[in-house]
């Protein structure tokens, strides 16, 4: 009889071992967030972005805890320097002489409205190199995102994050993100509508 | 030695006897073997075209096969149920249902098998689920635990009618201390392969419409008024066709079962439709779609309000006892009851469940014609398979076949 | 696209079979230039018509038949023979999880050597393994999606998908405003200029939960989680039940139904065992992360993809990872948390 009862018992201990296999360690976690925290760590892996990015000049952003890169500007303007026109006053320059090519003519600034924004809002008239801060400090045109800054503060926020704008190369450090400038124009900040590049699938006709 | 002996004899006469009979009997096996063979040209073509030939989608991705294979899971448990009092209570008058019943289990398993299989869409990996040379994702997947006791299953109700037929082939009368305990495991496992088969779609967080406490109790009462239902028209065949002695109290006695399942069933249909219906919520959206269609969307409409009123008038039909004594009204309950619960089990509980979709699309599904086609050669094969079973069977119970010492 | 591929909207009742009768009698390829060809055969194939014929004259009663026939069967030159030699290896080499190393490379090293020698072209097939310290994570922000759908034609052209059954991955839901996260009403298969007004933007695609059911469901366990978090299918080893599929709240997997076909000149080369490379019919498929690139660090296909940026992928555990910063700041949400599978997909809004 208790042969019997010890077979039992070894028996149940054994199913109840199967059952709580599954548990013993995935299942540590209460939630996917709860083992996140618990295994953060610093990538330092041999995995880089470098290789991915290596054809992208690029010039590095340090505001408060974030450091990370992103494309280098300035090369990347046709006619920088500006000053290469610019060292004549304007008014000479807007009389334009024929045979003369015209520059920035196509431009028509259409970014909040004119009492709260022109030219001189960002482009600095003394120093055609440089853009301009609100309180006419200068800003290089490779960090411009400073300008942008100044009104768009939450944008601001979340791109320094990561949350607004495109991420570059790979997932791996180090972090190489678009600045502003790289998606909007700043002169026409919006985005127009435009077809999408194709269908959704039409594998199954459902629900209109 | 002698065991083979005698099991290679039977072997030969049981060959003997299925290949002589009746012209009206060799018509039968004709047409089911060339369903047969028709539906097997339609799998040779589900097969180079993969599963596209039949109607499923990436929507509705289980269809006209896995609901066969979910009701007829229902009747090779329910068979079993028939069991317990032929043996235990030693209540001679089940004894030939009895015989019945596990042909009847064996085949309807041997058809859920090859639902199965014809429902994969790499038939030719199947080996990867063998343990030992395959990986079996136990005890995880009820997939992989309906496997084992499907197969367990199958072995019992192979052995233990083998058992006493052997015996009576040799004019012995079979040891209960043998088969008494494997008639219990089969009981047992009877309702194991019912609810581990539920387990499957209950354990679904993703289909709300099979998430649902009640489906593995439902499954039961289902069944067991849907595979007595079976044994009792194909009692009467038999009856009719054969020598073989069924008493009427036989049929009455298992039309008894039949009712209380059949009433328990709607008992549970009742109480899943005020949860459904009562307090519509999210979820209740698959039943909306299955009893009353959506947003025009109506394809299982036809088929659920014929199930549900050949069930409810069924049933009440054979809640009186006057009706349900009379057996060829019997006949026609009974098979109401079926039809009933085909169509239940399978359109109306494996199909919605995947309607509408995690996104709340609707796609509805039609089985294609290879489809249709495969799922009724294998019924046929089951038919098949019972009725050679069950030829033997009935032959050696009524003395028929016996061994000779040679 | 041929009608018959088109099952989509039909009964299928008098579905009419293609001719595909071939008098070449030849053994060793070219005279299956019509057939479409699903990736095993597009890696493996040796001679369909026999193949064939021998499934079909078998069909339902020898298991593995396609295999054994074309092995067995006296082939002339020495390139089928080593072909055949190879399907044979392939069809019965075990799940990739249990292989060692070895083994690995050599099931990889058929496949390629197969590929050469239908091809005439080097395709790469990757096993590298998870990295240590690296959970991969993805977040989309629903504020920025414009609808554009440049990320499904980077999945697709990215992960060798069926190409004639339209197989995509990824879902973009088009919501209205005021509604909420509406899916029923969503319209997923708009065409017109985007975005539309009062409309905003939502994808969804296999979400890598922490969790999933769909893992465990499967009875081979043809499908699991790697340890960087990502959900993949052995597609050799898939049975094609599709439990798993019936198991997952999200849509997030799709079904092999017909041979898959990839145009040959439209093959992405660049392969991993788990990820793109050529599935054949009867398996299941779905979104890797695109295994192939994120475990060489870069980014999925989808997130390159993408002009506007609503897609950020990275290393949950990688303290100075966006995606982790995002996490941190952001208000995000998953979809139908309640069921516990603990999705690695998060949505925000700005
Ligand atoms: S989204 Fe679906 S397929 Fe992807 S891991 Fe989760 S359950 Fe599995
Ligand atoms: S379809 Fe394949 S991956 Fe999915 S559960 Fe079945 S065997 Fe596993």
């Amino acid at each position: 009889m208790t042969a019997k009862i010890k077979v039992i018992t070894q028996f149940i201990v054994v199913c109840l071992f199967t059952i709580s296999c599954k548990h013993s360690d995935e299942h540590k976690y209460h939630t996917v967030i709860d083992k996140i925290e618990a295994n953060t760590v610093e990538y330092k892996g041999e995995i880089s972005s470098d290789i991915y990015n290596e054809t992208i000049k690029k010039v590095e952003v340090i505001d408060s805890d974030f450091k990370f890169l992103i494309p280098e500007r300035k090369s990347q303007i046709v006619s920088y320097k500006c000053s290469e026109c610019h060292s004549q006053p304007l008014e000479k320059l807007k009389e334009h002489k024929v045979g003369e090519k015209a520059a920035h003519w196509n431009i028509k600034l259409n970014h909040a409205g004119p009492e709260t924004m022109n030219c001189t809002t960002c482009h600095n008239k003394n120093d055609f190199d440089h853009l301009q801060s609100l309180t006419n400090s200068s800003i290089d045109f490779n960090f411009s995102y400073k300008l942008c800054s100044q009104c768009h503060q939450k944008e601001f926020k979340d791109w320094k994050g990561g949350a607004h704008g495109k991420q570059l190369g790979g997932w791996a450090p180090p972090r190489l993100s678009n600045t502003c400038v790289n998606c909007h124009n700043p002169h026409n900040p919006k985005f127009e509508k435009r077809w999408p590049v194709r269908f959704n699938t039409t594998v199954e006709k459902e629900r209109e | 030695m002698k065991t083979l002996k005698v099991f290679g004899s039977l072997i030969k006469d049981a060959f003997l006897e299925v290949t002589h009979g009746s012209r009206a009997y060799h018509i039968w096996m004709g047409v089911l073997t060339l369903i047969m063979l028709f539906g097997m040209y339609n799998y040779s073509i589900q097969l180079e075209q993969g599963l596209s030939a039949t109607g499923m989608t990436d929507r509705v991705s289980w269809g006209l096969y896995i609901s066969n294979f979910t009701f007829l899971v229902g009747v090779a448990a329910a068979a079993v149920m028939l069991v317990l009092p032929a043996y235990v209570l030693k209540n001679i008058d089940f004894k030939q249902a009895v015989l019945i019943g596990e042909g009847l289990a064996v085949s309807a398993l041997l058809m859920c098998l090859a639902f199965v299989v014809a429902d994969m869409g790499g038939p030719a990996r199947l080996w990867h689920m063998i343990p030992g040379i395959g990986v079996f994702n136990f005890p995880n997947s009820m997939l992989a635990w309906d496997v084992i006791v499907l197969n367990g299953y199958l072995f019992i109700n192979i052995t233990i009618p083998l058992y006493i037929l052997i015996m009576r082939y040799q004019g012995k009368t079979p040891n209960p201390k043998i088969y008494i305990p494997g008639v219990f495991l089969s009981v047992f496992w009877a309702v194991a392969i019912h609810m581990v088969t539920a387990f499957l779609y209950q354990g679904l967080q993703a289909r709300p419409f099979w998430n649902n406490a009640l489906l593995g109790p439902r499954f039961l009462a289902s069944a067991f008024a849907a595979g007595p239902a079976l044994i009792i028209i194909v009692l009467a065949i038999i009856r009719k066709f054969t020598a073989f002695k069924i008493a009427d109290e036989t049929i009455k006695k298992i039309s008894m079962i039949v009712t209380v399942a059949a009433q328990i069933n709607l008992i549970m249909l009742i109480s899943e439709l005020f949860k459904e219906f009562y307090a519509p919520t999210h979820h209740s959206i698959s039943a909306v779609y299955l009893f009353f269609g959506l947003e025009g969307k109506t394809a299982l409409l036809p088929w659920i309000w014929t199930s549900i009123s050949l069930n409810v008038m069924a049933t009440i039909a054979l809640t009186f006892h006057k009706i349900r004594n009379n057996l060829n009204i019997l006949y026609v309950l009974c098979g109401m009851l079926f039809i009933a619960i085909w169509i239940e089990k399978g359109f109306g509980l494996i199909v919605p469940g995947f309607i509408p979709g995690p996104w709340g699309k609707i796609s509805e599904y039609t089985p294609s014609f290879v489809e249709i086609s495969v799922t009724l050669g294998i019924w046929a094969m089951g038919a098949f398979i019972f009725t050679i079973l069950a030829k033997t069977g009935i032959a050696v119970e009524m003395g028929q076949l016996v061994y000779k010492k040679k | 696209m041929s009608e018959t591929n088109k099952k989509w909207y039909s009964l299928n009742l008098n579905r009419s079979k293609k001719s595909e009768s071939c008098g070449c009698g030849s053994n060793s390829g070219g005279c299956n230039s019509d057939k479409p060809k699903d990736g095993f055969d597009q890696i493996m194939d040796i001679s369909m018509s026999r193949r064939t014929a021998f499934t079909k004259i078998t069909a339902g009663l020898l298991i593995g038949a396609g295999a054994v026939s074309s092995s067995c069967s006296i082939i002339g030159s020495d390139e089928s023979k080593e072909k055949s030699a190879m399907e044979w290896e392939e069809y019965f080499k075990g799940n990739y999880k249990l292989m060692t190393d070895e083994e690995k490379d050599k099931s990889i090293n058929r496949l390629v050597r197969s590929y050469e020698l239908n091809h005439g072209k080097k395709i790469n097939i990757s096993s590298k393994n998870a990295e240590e310290n690296v959970l991969f994570g993805y977040a989309f922000n629903i504020s920025k999606c414009q609808g554009y759908m440049d990320c499904v034609n980077a999945c697709v052209e990215e992960n060798n998908q069926d190409r004639t059954s339209e197989m995509q991955y990824i879902r973009i839901h088009e919501m209205k405003d005021g509604k909420g996260f509406n899916f029923e009403e969503a319209d997923d298969n708009y065409y017109h200029e985007v975005p539309a007004d009062g409309h905003f933007y939502m994808g969804t695609q296999c979400f890598h939960c922490d969790n999933p059911p769909c893992v465990e469901v499967c009875p081979v366990q043809a499908t699991w989680k790697e340890k960087d978090g990502i959900v993949v299918i052995d597609y050799d080893w898939c049975i094609g039940c599709r439990y798993c599929m019936a198991a997952c709240p999200y849509d997030g997997r799709r079904f092999n139904w017909k041979t898959p076909e990839v145009p040959e000149e439209e093959v992405n080369k660049n392969q991993h065992y788990l990820g793109n490379r050529l599935r054949k019919k009867g398996v299941m498929e779905k979104c890797t992360f695109c295994i192939q690139r994120s475990r060489e660090g870069k980014n999925p296909a989808c997130v390159e993809a993408c002009p506007t940026g609503s897609r950020t992928f990275g290393n949950l555990l990688d303290p100075n990872s966006t995606i982790r910063w995002i996490l941190d700041n952001k208000k995000v949400f998953r979809l139908k948390e309640d069921l516990g599978t603990e999705p690695k997909f998060w949505y925000y809004m700005d």
